[in-house]
């Protein structure tokens, strides 16, 4: 079941006295069940501060985040995250780094050797299970790590920045796969992303965060049909949602 | 030496992933010493260069011997230099594995330990400002001739490299995989055994390959003080003797020594981090 995530007057800062950094908030946000949610901001804004302590990882300094009415106080195991920097480890294959996620986890990755099969042949890895991290592209281990964060079947996906370092076509075609990946199972999904166009073409809200001390300022519906393929990627309707959120980061003075 | 500086050894890209570690690793080694040709060349016109000049200038044999006399003449001590190199090595490797088998365990808690980082820690890195070797002679004096002193100054050269390396290896994870890791809810144990200990062995390898550097000269330097036997009181039997042919040729066992611990240390990198930056073929 995917999880309702609510944020109540959230905020973050780091150190204290005169070096203290106010990184984030308040912000007070739901994220309902199913939905995906993408938090659009500048270099250093806070995304990744919310993304870690909605995970559980990082401590409030101020305000809570309940997941299904739950309050957040320990790690979350239940969700998949795909780090800004990735997790792969040098001395494991490919697939040795999927199956990692499982080992940490305590199960046996021998049951799952299919579905790491299918999710390397979904992000066009499959000739790759064998080979180092080493061996790989930056966008290869992007890839790779987008399985690890994928293998044990969560229903909430945290992803801060996964397109980052992919070329322009990966990118185009990892989007689609996300974008199938959440239609079919509707997961709750947490997604970072610098990229307004992106924001626009996967979620169903786009939080449109301040710069530092970040804010949400807008939570902006995307009423867009789904697919968003290149058709609707191409209509008035999603260029006007782009124009607009652009118009606020230009009175932000960020563009 | 098996130089790092020798140029990038011409294996093929990639032996069958499960053919045996120790052969492909043995193979890596030859290769490598192989693939080291111009420093062979340069290493035998330096010993030809020695032979002529000390011939060419008069220099008297016992200021300065040629190269085939040190060959010679050592050749007819072989059994006793054969006899010191095996005490040399014994004491050498002894230390060495002491040093080890205490090292890592005290660098390992002082990593996890916050309490023994803001005490041991210190305390230790101001004693690596200390002169280790310095202590030989009250080791000496305190313990007598025998085989336990030079153990002891042995463990002394070489615990310091393996253990503040160890405790910069297990205390510098990522960020990233910490997080990752306490994702999954996986408890420390699980932790250590597919993260942190993976991710520290390059790291405790930096400080095995120097203590092993270490390990000979500690011995030698132990002996030079007060021994009755080993190549180091050999040496200086030697010296003191004015035969200074006889010295190179146990300084050429030394050297053998050394290089046989520094290959084996090497040896056993190869084995246990094949996939680090440092290991990797291209
Ligand atoms: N551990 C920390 N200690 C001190 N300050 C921190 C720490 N982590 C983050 N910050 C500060 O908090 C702010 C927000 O950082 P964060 O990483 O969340 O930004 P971001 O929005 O993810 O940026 P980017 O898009 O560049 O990744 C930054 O100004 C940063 O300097
Ligand atoms: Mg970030």
């Amino acid at each position: 079941m995917a999880a309702t995530i609510e944020i109540k007057s959230l905020s973050k800062t780091f150190g204290s006295g005169p070096q203290a950094v106010h990184a984030f908030g308040p912000v007070d946000l739901t994220i309902e069940a199913g939905s995906f949610v993408s938090l659009l901001g500048p270099s250093g804004c806070g995304k990744s501060t919310l993304m870690l302590m909605v995970a559980g990882l990082l401590d409030a300094s101020e305000g809570a985040i309940y997941f299904d009415g739950e309050r957040v106080g320990a790690p979350r195991t239940d969700i998949g995250i795909m780090f800004q920097d990735n997790t792969l480890v040098p001395w494991r294959s490919v697939e040795g780094n999927i199956a990692l996620q499982l080992e940490l986890r305590g199960l046996d990755p021998k049951p799952y050797a299919g579905r790491i099969r299918d999710l390397l042949r979904s992000v066009k890895l499959e000739g790759f299970a064998a080979r180092h991290p080493y061996e790989l592209s930056g966008g290869m281990q992007q890839r790779a790590a987008f399985c690890q964060a994928l293998v044990h079947e969560p229903d909430t996906l945290l992803f801060d920045e996964p397109l980052g370092k992919l070329d322009a076509m990966t990118r185009e075609s990892i989007r689609t796969d996300l974008q199938a990946l959440w239609m079919a199972r509707r997961p709750t999904v947490v997604f970072v992303t610098h990229s307004i166009e992106e924001a626009v073409q996967l979620s169903s809200v786009v939080c449109v965060v301040t710069p530092r001390p970040g804010r949400i300022e807008r939570t902006i519906e995307i009423d867009l049909p789904w697919p968003r393929d290149m058709e609707v990627k191409a209509s008035p309707a999603f260029t006007r949602y782009v124009h607009d959120i652009q118009g606020i980061f230009r009175d932000y003075g960020v563009l | 030496m098996v130089s790092s500086n020798a140029p990038r050894d011409p294996a093929p890209a990639h032996a069958p992933a499960h053919a045996g570690r120790l052969i492909r690793a043995v193979e890596w080694l030859v290769l490598r010493i192989a693939a080291a040709w111009p420093f062979l060349t340069f290493f035998v016109g330096f010993f030809l260069f020695w032979e002529y000049a000390v011939i060419l200038f008069g220099v008297p044999g016992y200021i300065l011997p040629t190269p085939s006399e040190i060959v010679t003449r050592g050749w007819a001590d072989i059994p006793r230099l054969l006899d010191y190199t095996l005490v040399t090595g014994t004491e050498s490797v002894l230390g060495y594995l002491l040093a080890v088998a205490v090292g890592l365990p005290i660098g390992l808690a002082i990593a996890f330990s916050p309490m023994l980082r803001r005490t041991l820690y210190p305390f230790f890195v101001s004693l690596e400002m200390v002169p280790k070797i310095a202590f030989a002679p009250l080791f000496i004096a305190w313990l007598g001739f025998g085989l336990l002193p030079k153990v002891i100054i042995v463990v002394l050269v070489c615990f310091f490299p393996v253990a503040l390396n160890a405790i910069h290896a297990f205390g510098s994870l990522s960020d990233e995989l910490t997080r990752f890791c306490r994702s999954t809810g996986a408890g420390p144990l699980r932790t250590f055994w597919k993260v942190r200990l993976p991710a520290a062995l390059p790291q405790c390898f930096v400080g095995f390959k120097y203590a092993a550097l270490n390990a000979t000269v500690g011995a030698t330097i132990a002996e030079f003080m007060g021994s009755d036997q080993g190549l180091g009181f050999y040496i200086s039997i030697a010296t003191g003797n004015m035969r200074p042919d006889l010295a190179f040729a146990g300084i050429f066992f030394l050297t053998l020594l050394g290089l046989a611990l520094f290959g084996c240390v090497t040896l056993a990198e190869r084995l246990l981090i094949p996939w680090h930056i440092s290991q990797r073929r291209h």
